[in-house]
């Protein structure tokens, strides 16, 4: 066999990121049930955060220098990416899943005779009459097309790399990136208003955790889509290769398609009746 | 394995010293890491086993009172023993599950050996590759550090069972113990997970030239399958353990009554996840299965498509299943019915792999060696495990049979035997390619041997303890129950013993040094893992082959 | 194709594992006969299930046997398959190995036979699951609740007699009392009556059982599980909480007495005086409700 390599895929040098990801990660979530039970000060997990946040910084930049500076990135190396994101995305479905199927099994079965301490909780109907919830047309409406124009943002800087013109994509990939902040804090607002806290039962229990969950995604969307807008300016991305970009973009839009399944049935279909409603406080 | 230098002229390029495995992007090495820490695992898991099967070797409690004073340091030893008793099940299952079996078959032979066999020089994301394994470590420790604070109020470690069904998970037990038990278990899903992308990616992506999906060997197809399951179960557990951490330390109410929430709720995203689980650890066995016996039989695999698409089929319809592991939690009866049914359609592409090995073997000229007898020991105790859970898919007989020793049986004679066999099947097969050496015969035979013996007395008479009425997870029993517990720990114990001579022989081979060849087993082990030295150069396919 | 490992006698071997495998097979099949069994618990060496005290539980071993044998014969088919590929295609006895590796008609057999298989086994096992399931008319109702760790029963209509049924620890067995088995408080329900049960738990799950009724249902907080028996035979039969519930799982028995009419309405009269003042749990409902706190 010969020495030299015939192949275009990419042969990774040795890499210390892997091995330090997986300590960080050890410290963030040992560090995480120190903070849940008060065992030592708040501040391991935090560090872990940053540990984790700083290798996985230096990990994609030595992605970003194989991809521009290093020529790795071949046609096939980056059908790997699509396909990689691609699973990834799944996978993130799959958590969405657990969230909605918790959520559905408590909004269409509010009411079965033998879930005794259900019935109670919920007097049989979903959502529980003493639960205000959020008028699906008010803040949560503005929030959806908050997210579906910063998704049209994504497709015309999108559009726009791939004829090349750099000042739309910048504008276009601001644009998204701005949406996303205004969407996390409307969404921040929302819940500075909710009639309802985290330990207030299963309502409260599947609204935050489901939208909670995706407000989460909709950061790390954001956070993502300003890397690509960083690298934009900075010069990166050609019209016929930039999977970076569109592994955003793919994110993106499923941040966005998750919400509107949240729009419709935590918000829409899971509003109650407002005359029977307790008042707001 | 650290002398092949002098197989390539560019092996200056390896890594030496601790750089070549803790900066690994090399899947052989990688694999390595992944084989032995999960021997290892095997040893713990093993050793905790034979703390249980000691208890319960007499009525009584014997030993786990004075475990609790030694290790834990215990005021109230019996009732610290009785709840340590709870956390050796729990490691137990969890280590062999997620620490021993699944590294083994998936990150130890699917790394080493998917890209091997389909013409790859790597896998698709070779650094991915490396902290899907440098996060179990990591995992494991999490798991052991839960064994020395507190559970339940007073007493150490985890004891809600491998499952960990709440209230017994959030409320049974308020200290810290499950959340590191549950910590780990998010490391070791978010490492599968990555995992599941790599190998997905890699089957998909990277086959050599003329590799189509339907010329892949078996074994990359169960590991394609399994990938698949993993990818779309894994999530589904974290899921559920992240609401159980919210329930326990953040006031929500999913599985809590008084909140409206529902323990049964969580069981049913457990079985989601836990049920495509069993299979996860099953598909790449039957791959490695398929691998050896065409090849000690001389034949090739018989009926490649049907194969190929039983192992799509179990792992399509074991996505919906899961509540046959829950008849007795008052389901509607319907419900129940129909999971009977669909429980009972695996039998059937279960059962096609079962005659088609047997029919591969067929008219073959078998050479009895050791991964050869392990493979046929496979088949047979696998058969015995597989039928008796076609007892339990039917709810009319599982409702006597729930939670007690039968369904022990039942899952050992496909893990501890089923699963395990498949291990040292594949360990004995490709042990000369990965390590460049032969292994005993003596070893290997006396190893399969010993293990088959004790195993079967192990697990076979639990059978009788299920029907007779023992209930599982219990660290003492009726005296009429303890003629066949006796029976069943002196197999464990042989049992066990059967994993040392397993390392004698490992040891054996390193020091007799007799090199393997490329291709130890002739023209019958015909993919592409036996065209290339042993072991493998550190960089192999440099250029593509081709096949017709 | 060279071998360089220590050659093990090639023969004896195939004998060792011929042997093991029959001893194997042998010991799934003899365990059909096997087993004298008494009444309401298990005996020392027992291989099948306990003896029957309801039409169920006699439906249930007859189903049971039956499956037992389609799996022994199952492992026996398979068993005697790999011994002829042991004895037959070895590769002294066989040294040409053949080429085929298809035959349609074959695949089809192995797909249709297992299919037919499952739906013989199929019939009966719905026809027994809706009899266990479809709760019929009953003449009492108990309510059971599971608490860490003991059983409580309350008997509405019956002056509302409710009491708790702890297990009797080891150096306080009377002569005849099974160990970890024997409380001290029995549930008592008169025999050939249909009794219906409201189950439910007070902090986490637990699973009552009688294995010769064969009735197994998990007491679960916040919920109320229903199941039902009707004992043709008088005694006394035990069980065992069968859902891991903590440290106690294995020491809250359960014990049921089966007694006449009339005996029944004795000790109703008797458990009227001797519970009404007994410190007893809440009412199922506060119990579930207070549940996992
Ligand atoms: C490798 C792991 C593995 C595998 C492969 C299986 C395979 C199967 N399992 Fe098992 N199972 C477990 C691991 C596994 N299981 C575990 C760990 C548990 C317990 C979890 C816990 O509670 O802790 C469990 C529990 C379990 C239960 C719940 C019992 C209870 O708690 O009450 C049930 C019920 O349906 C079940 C059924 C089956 C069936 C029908 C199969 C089928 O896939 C088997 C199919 C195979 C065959 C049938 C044999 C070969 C076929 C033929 C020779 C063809 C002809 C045969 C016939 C026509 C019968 N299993
Ligand atoms: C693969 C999984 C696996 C394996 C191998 C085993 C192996 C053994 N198990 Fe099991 N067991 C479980 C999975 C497994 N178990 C699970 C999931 C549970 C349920 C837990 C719960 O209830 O929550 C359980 C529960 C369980 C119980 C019931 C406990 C209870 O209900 O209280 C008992 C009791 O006897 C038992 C005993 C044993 C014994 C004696 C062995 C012996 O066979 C051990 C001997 C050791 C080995 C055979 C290991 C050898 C392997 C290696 C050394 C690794 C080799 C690796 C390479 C070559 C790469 N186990
Ligand atoms: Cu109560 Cu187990
Ligand atoms: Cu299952």
């Amino acid at each position: 066999m010969s020495d030299e390599k015939n192949h275009d895929y990419h042969l990774v040098d040795p890499s210390p990121w892997p091995f330090l990801a997986a300590m960080s990660a050890f410290v963030m979530a040992a560090g995480f049930i120190f903070y849940m039970h008060e065992m030592g000060d708040g501040l391991i997990p935090l560090i872990g955060l940053a540990l984790v946040c700083i290798v996985a910084f230096l990990w994609w930049r030595d992605i970003v220098d194989e991809a521009e500076n290093q020529g790795h990135h071949t046609p096939v190396v980056q059908l790997h990416m699509r396909y990689g994101v691609f699973m990834f995305i799944v996978s993130e479905l799959m958590f969405f899943v657990a969230w909605f199927w918790a959520y559905f099994d408590a909004s269409l079965f509010p009411d079965e005779i033998i879930q005794e301490a259900r019935m109670a909780y919920t007097s049989g109907v979903w959502p529980p009459l003493s639960i205000r919830t959020f008028d699906a047309w008010d803040l949560p409406f503005i929030n959806t097309l908050v997210l579906l124009l910063s998704g049209f943002a994504v497709t015309w800087a999108h559009h726009a790399l791939i004829h090349d013109d750099r000042k739309t994509v910048i504008l276009g990939l601001s644009s998204a990136v701005i949406l996303g902040l205004l969407f996390t804090a409307l969404q921040a607002l929302e819940y500075s208003h909710a009639a309802f806290s985290m330990d207030g039962g299963l309502y409260p229990s599947t609204f935050y955790m489901a939208t909670g969950f995706h407000g989460f995604h909709v950061i790390i969307g954001t956070i993502c889509l300003f890397v690509m807008l960083v690298r934009t300016i900075r010069g990166h991305f050609t019209p016929d290769h930039h999977f970076g970009f569109e592994a955003a973009a793919w994110y993106w839009h499923f941040v966005d398609v998750v919400w509107i399944f949240l729009f419709i049935f935590i918000y829409v279909l899971g509003a109650g009746d407002p005359a029977t409603m307790p008042a707001a406080h | 394995m650290a002398t092949d230098t002098a197989h390539d002229a560019h092996d200056h390029h390896t890594p030496t010293g601790w750089r070549r495995w803790v900066l690994s992007t090399n899947h052989k090495d990688i694999g390595t890491m992944y084989l032995v820490f999960s021997i290892l695992a095997g040893l713990v898991g093993g050793l905790i086993s034979m703390g249980m099967r000691a208890e319960l070797q007499e009525p009584g409690m014997q030993i786990f009172p004075w475990i609790a004073e030694f290790i834990a340091n215990a005021d109230d030893p019996v009732n610290a023993g009785k709840h340590l008793f709870n956390v050796f099940t729990t490691a137990h299952g969890l280590i062999m599950v997620f620490f021993m079996v699944m590294p083994a078959v998936i990150g130890g032979f699917g790394n080493w050996f998917v890209p091997l066999m389909i013409g790859a020089p790597d896998m698709a994301f070779p650094r991915m590759n490396n902290i899907s394994f440098w996060l179990m470590p990591p995992a494991l420790l999490l798991l052991c550090m839960s064994l020395f604070v507190e559970g339940p109020s007073g007493f150490s470690g985890t004891g809600g069972g491998w499952t960990i069904y709440p209230p017994l998970s959030t409320s049974g037990q308020p200290g810290p113990a499950m959340d590191f038990a549950i910590l780990s278990l998010h490391l070791a899903g978010a490492a599968s997970i990555l995992g599941a992308i790599n190998f997905i990616t890699t089957i998909f992506n990277m086959r050599a030239p003329g590799m189509t999906i339907h010329k892949m060997p078996l074994f990359v197809w169960s590991m394609l399958v399994t990938a698949f399951l993993l990818l779309l179960s894994m999530p589904v557990l974290a899921g559920a353990i992240t609401m159980l951490i919210t329930d326990r330390n953040f006031g929500t109410a999913f599985f809590d009554p008084s909140g409206g929430g529902d323990p049964i709720l969580f069981q049913h995203l457990f079985w989601f996840f836990g049920h495509p689980e069993v299979y996860i650890m099953i598909l790449p066995v039957f791959g490695i299965i398929s691998q050896v016996v065409s090849t000690f039989s001389k034949k090739p695999v018989f009926g490649y498509m049907a194969m190929a698409y039983a192992m799509s089929a179990i792992g399509f319809v074991g996505f919906i299943v899961w509540a046959h592991h829950m008849y007795t939690v008052g389901m509607d009866v319907d419900t129940q019915a129909y999971f009977v049914f669909a429980t009972m359609v695996i039998a059937v592409p279960t059962g096609i792999k079962i005659f088609s090995w047997i029919a591969t073997m067929w008219g073959g000229s078998v050479e009895f060696k050791t991964p050869m007898v392990w493979a046929v020991g496979f088949i047979f105790v696998f058969t015995v495990g597989g039928v008796t859970g076609v007892v339990l898919a039917n709810a009319a007989s599982d409702r006597i049979m729930h939670d007690t020793y039968y369904v022990v049986a039942h899952f050992h004679y496909v893990l501890s035997l089923g699963a395990v066999f498949g291990i040292f099947c594949g360990w004995y097969y490709w042990f000369p390619k990965m390590s460049g050496y032969m292994y005993s015969e003596f070893w290997g035979k006396l190893h399969f041997i010993v293990t088959m013996i004790g195993v079967n007395m192990l697990f076979f008479p639990q059978h009788f303890l299920g029907l007779a009425g023992m209930p599982r997870r219990y660290v003492d029993y009726p005296d009429v129950y303890a003629g066949w517990n006796f029976v069943s720990s002196i197999g464990g114990y042989i049992s066990y013993g059967a994993a040392f001579i397993f390392l004698i022989g490992v040891y054996q081979a390193f020091k007799a040094k007799v090199p393997a060849g490329d291709n130890p087993w002739g023209e019958y082990a015909d993919t592409l893992e036996w065209t290339l030295s042993s072991p493998p150069p550190h960089h192999q396919f440099n250029t593509l082959p081709k096949i017709k | 194709m060279m071998n360089h490992s220590i050659k093990f006698k090639g023969l004896l071997w195939h004998k060792l594992v011929a042997i093991i495998t029959i001893i194997s097979g042998l010991f799934s099949t003899t365990f059909v006969y096997a087993g004298a069994n008494d009444y309401g618990i298990a005996s020392p060496w027992q291989m099948d299930t306990q003896a029957p005290a309801t039409e169920m539980m006699t439906n249930m071993i007859s189903f049971h046997n039956l499956l037992l044998w389609i799996i022994g014969l199952t492992t026996l088919f398979v068993g005697v398959l790999l011994l002829i590929v042991i004895f037959k295609y070895n590769a002294k006895s066989n040294p040409v190995p053949a080429k085929f590796t298809h035959n349609t008609m074959i695949e089809i057999i192995w797909t249709i036979i297992p299919i037919i298989i499952l739906l013989v086994i199929a019939i009966p096992s719905f026809r027994l699951l809706y009899e266990q399931r479809v709760i019929p008319d009953s003449d009492m109702t108990i309510k059971v609740t599971g608490n860490q760790w003991y059983w409580s029963y309350e008997y509405p209509g019956y002056g509302d007699i409710a009491f708790d049924s702890i297990m009797i620890p080891d150096d306080e067995l009377k002569e005849g009392q099974p160990r970890l088995l024997a409380v001290d408080n029995e549930m008592i329900v008169p025999v050939d009556t249909t009794v219906r049960l409201i189950l439910t738990a007070s902090d986490v799950i637990h699973s009552w059982t009688i294995p010769s009724f064969g009735v197994k249902i998990d007491t679960i907080p916040g919920r109320l599980n229903e199941a039902w028996f009707n004992a043709n035979r008088e005694g006394i039969y035990y069980g065992q909480c069968s859902e891991l519930c903590g440290k106690d799982h294995a020491f809250m028995p359960i014990a049921v007495r089966v007694v006449s009419a009339e005996e029944f309405a004795k000790w109703v009269e008797k458990a009227k005086v001797e519970f009404a003042s007994a410190p007893i749990n809440e009412t199922i409902k506060l119990a579930a409700l207070s549940a996992a706190q």
